[in-house]
């Protein structure tokens, strides 16, 4: 699994859920999982233009600097998204994108996984519920936050019309993780 | 009656807080009078001013209520009804009056006038109109005349004023009363009215400033000779009566406004 | 003076949400205040505040309190004022360009000694950039004789327990307080642990026992605070903003107003010991310290952590509050030390403070950084040690 702390960045456009999908994950983390975890946002004019982008930090601690200037997990959603936010990414970083709405890749990073979230969500029957393929991917690949934590607390935190489809969301990142094999071992470093 | 080196001791004297007498208004002011129709109404309605909360700010006006025996919050301009929005949340069966000024209500408090009547705080207003700014020695108002002589009109008004009493009405306020202190009956029969209201009261009372708006704006320092003017120029539906529009042309009407139950003010939103 | 529980307040099951959150923290402070019993909240829209007001808005009614949008921040502060005078335990919140309005109110707040508690989240002019550049402000902005109390959370946690804190020092102090709050800090989620409702300790003002005939408003030793008495119960107080003898009486008589503005400044300078905080962090051995407040606490207690592990012994004090001045504190680093490093999120203003209490006895250096977002921990470290070489 991503070694403590684990140093999260969400990014994508407005409207896919960016944030959300970073708050069931720290919510998930502290309150199921007893961590302690620090969601920050772009604010001021940087937030304008259409992009969008959570950052998260999850640790077995209290957590001191709220915003990690490297990151070791990148999600992008998004081209525009992935060329702002790449830089970020600490060398042996993992990265994780929607290979179709992330076409260009301008740095060769060793832990990169491709998830069509999107497609999987729209073939579920609603592009909305892309971010939780996302994080069910991520839960099964990195080991962020278990399968159940995540669906109690997306039982809590979402519109009771969608919590079953955010269920099904969770299962096909999770499915689409092990059917092709994809998990992060990392090194076992960390606080 | 009780009487005191051989005079009249007014009845009404047990509202008033002693130590502070005699009051500051200039001879001859008609803040007095206003106190005065107070005092009465409470004493008619049987009203106990140490039960209520009475609310001023700053001008000749805000002075009125220093000299009741009364829980009070002074010394601020224009804030009274922002004040009054607080207590009446919090002791919603307290009866709160505010003392204003036509500067302090009209000037610089004219938003919280406006949003108070469309929320219809519970609340009594006595504004008192003297038509200039007067402790600050006479400056123009809002509801100064125009083209009169003021400290800071040398060349006359040149701005329009403002009636309070439609301004209150357009903006909600459920019960709208002007007086003028020459009308004594008049203004302690619609203070009683005001008192007994549900919601927002408004009664505005046309008075005579001499020291000021007498001697700038009219000529004269008499009282009388101000009192005579402000008779001149307001007039009840009755006076009224049988006159063509232009002999009413920029005088006051005196009388009732609105007055109709409506629900008041208890917060922005709740649980009902 | 009274000392209660959380579990005296009325609807106090559903007042304190105890357990483990992770929580905006403009929520937790509105979860500190409803905790602490606050029953009256007056604001006016204003990012980055406005998550204040909302769930204010929600909770409020819940809990049997009152929620008013005022049309300005004046009617904000001043509804404050009324309902506080009326018994209310009483809250705004804005931001710096609306707390600039609210300066005339906190003055009247100050005079009549009601207790109104502020959140000011502060943010860049029209912008929602973070910034610590309004503390002289929260110090001085208004008109008049006073000392203010302003206390500074650094994270969602403090969010929540100093808008405790404040509220019982309002209480206690008869004095408004304000909470100092960053757009950081405001627009960050983080675990917040909600303590059992029996843990939570709260301090209301002190009511007289006098009847009316004998009740003097404002009268209390020479630098105490005055029992309160209900309104419109028949203590005819005069609430003014001008000078007031211990009767409430206007009175312009130089000798009456002396006295009270000394005792309104003396009941916290005099008390200044009790009411300041601050935390210290490995600065027994340590060759320098940063001091820092809000959220410029957590990169500086990293940075120091950087420097001890490159063998430098650097040691954190962070300020709880910063008004009053926790002088004694800083008076004794300032022996301790060689050197004070004061970080702050603005062109360096608190350093003047730190200043005068070194009083020369250290070296003190203003680590200032003003564009929009905290220090990195980085950026603390490296400041520290281009002073070391």
């Amino acid at each position: 699994m991503l070694h403590y702390p684990q140093k999260i960045s969400l990014c994508g456009f407005g409207g896919q859920g960016i944030i959300l999908s970073a708050v069931i994950l720290g919510t998930a983390a502290v309150t199921c999982g007893g961590l302690y975890a620090v969601q920050t946002q772009s604010y001021g004019s940087e937030a304008r233009g259409g992009q969008c982008q959570a950052e998260l930090i999850i640790d077995n601690k209290p957590i001191l600097s709220p915003i990690a200037e490297k990151k070791n997990l990148l999600v992008a959603l998004f081209q525009t998204a992935y060329e702002k936010y790449i830089d970020d990414l600490e060398e042996d970083g993992v990265l994780v994108i929607d290979p179709q709405l992330v076409t260009r890749q301008t740095r060769k990073v060793a832990h990169t996984f491709e998830v069509p979230a999107t497609q999987i969500a729209v073939d579920l029957g609603n592009r909305m519920a892309a971010n939780m393929v996302m994080l069910g991917f991520l839960s099964q690949c990195l080991g962020t936050v278990s399968r159940e934590d995540l669906r109690a607390t997306v039982e809590k935190q979402v519109n009771p019309r969608f919590v079953e489809l955010n269920f099904q969301a969770l299962d096909a990142g999770i499915a689409y993780a092990k059917e092709h094999h994809m998990h992060y071992d990392g090194e076992q470093e960390g606080a | 009656m009780e009487q005191a080196h051989g005079l009249k001791i007014n009845p009404n004297r047990k509202f008033l807080r002693p130590e502070k007498l005699p009051h500051f208004f200039c001879s001859g002011c008609g803040c007095g009078q206003v106190l005065n129709y107070y005092t009465q109404a409470l004493d008619e309605l049987g009203m106990d001013p140490e039960r209520m909360v009475h609310i001023a700010g700053v001008g000749c006006t805000a002075r009125i209520p220093v000299y009741l025996k009364t829980d009070m919050l002074h010394g601020v301009h224009g804030r009274t009804l922002a004040w009054a929005t607080g207590i009446k949340l919090m002791q919603p069966d307290t009866p709160v009056v505010i003392f204003a000024g036509d500067g302090d209500l009209a000037s610089i408090g004219g938003n919280h006038l406006i949003h108070a009547c469309r929320r219809n705080l519970d609340v009594t207003v006595v504004m008192v109109n003297n038509l200039n700014f007067a402790m600050t020695g006479g400056q123009v108002a809002p509801t100064t005349p125009e083209e009169v002589r003021t400290m800071t009109t040398p060349y006359g008004n040149a701005e329009p004023r403002f009636d309070i009493c439609q301004l209150a009405v357009a903006a909600g306020a459920s019960h709208v009363e002007r007086w003028s202190t020459a009308k004594p009956v008049q203004c302690r029969k619609a203070m009683e009215r005001a008192l007994q209201h549900k919601g927002f009261s408004l009664i505005e009372i046309v008075s005579q400033c001499p020291t000021h708006y007498g001697r700038y704006a009219l000529g004269t320092g008499d009282p009388v000779k101000v009192l005579e003017w402000i008779k001149g120029n307001t007039y009840t539906d009755a006076e009224a009566k049988g006159k063509a529009p232009e002999e009413l042309e920029g005088k006051l009407r005196l009388g009732q406004f609105i007055l109709e139950d409506r629900p008041i003010y208890q917060g922005t939103t709740s649980l009902g | 003076m009274a000392n209660i529980k959380a579990t005296d307040l009325p609807a106090w099951e559903k007042r304190v949400q105890s357990g483990v959150h992770f929580m905006l923290g403009n929520y937790a402070l509105v979860e500190g205040a409803i905790s602490a019993g606050c029953d009256f909240f007056a604001g006016y829209p204003i990012t980055p505040a406005n998550e204040i007001s909302e769930r204010m808005s929600q909770r409020l009614p819940e809990v049997g309190g009152k929620f008013v949008q005022g049309e300005d921040e004046l009617c904000s502060i001043y509804a404050c004022a009324g309902a506080a005078l009326a018994g209310g335990k009483v809250m705004t919140a804005t931001a710096s360009a609306g707390f600039n309005y609210m300066q005339e109110g906190l003055g009247y707040c100050y005079t009549v000694e009601a207790p109104v508690v502020i959140a000011n989240v502060q943010r860049c002019r029209g912008e929602n950039y973070a910034s610590q550049a309004d503390v002289y402000q929260m110090r001085y902005g208004a008109s008049g004789d006073y000392e203010a109390i302003v206390v500074c959370p650094s994270s969602v946690q403090e969010l929540y327990d100093y808008t405790i804190w404040a509220f019982n020092l309002a209480e206690t102090y008869r004095n408004p307080v304000i909470v100092m709050s960053e757009t950081t800090i405001a627009l960050m989620r983080e675990r917040l642990d909600i303590p059992q409702a029996g843990a939570i300790e709260l301090f209301n003002r002190r009511y007289t026992t006098l009847p009316p005939q004998d009740y003097q408003p404002f009268a209390a030793a020479p630098f105490g605070c005055p029992d309160a008495a209900p309104l419109a119960q028949g203590y005819h107080t005069i609430y003014s903003l001008n000078p007031h003898n211990e009767m409430g009486s206007i009175d312009w008589d130089p000798d009456e107003f002396e006295r009270l503005y000394r005792r309104v400044c003396g009941k916290i300078q005099e008390n200044s010991d009790k009411i300041c905080r601050t935390e210290r962090y490995d600065l027994d051995d340590a060759e320098a310290a940063i001091v820092a407040y809000g959220s410029e606490v957590r990169p500086a207690l990293e940075a120091a952590r950087m420097a001890r592990e490159s063998g430098y012994k650097l040691g954190v004090l962070k300020l709880c509050n910063i008004w009053p001045v926790p002088e004694q504190a800083l008076r004794e680093l300032s022996g301790q030390v060689g050197t004070i490093y004061a970080v702050e999120m603005n062109n360096g203003k608190y350093v003047r403070e730190i200043e005068r209490c070194a009083a020369g006895k250290c070296a003190v250096v203003s680590v200032p950084k003003n564009r929009g977002l905290a220090h990195t921990a980085r950026e603390i470290y490296d400041a520290v040690m281009r002073g070391v070489k």
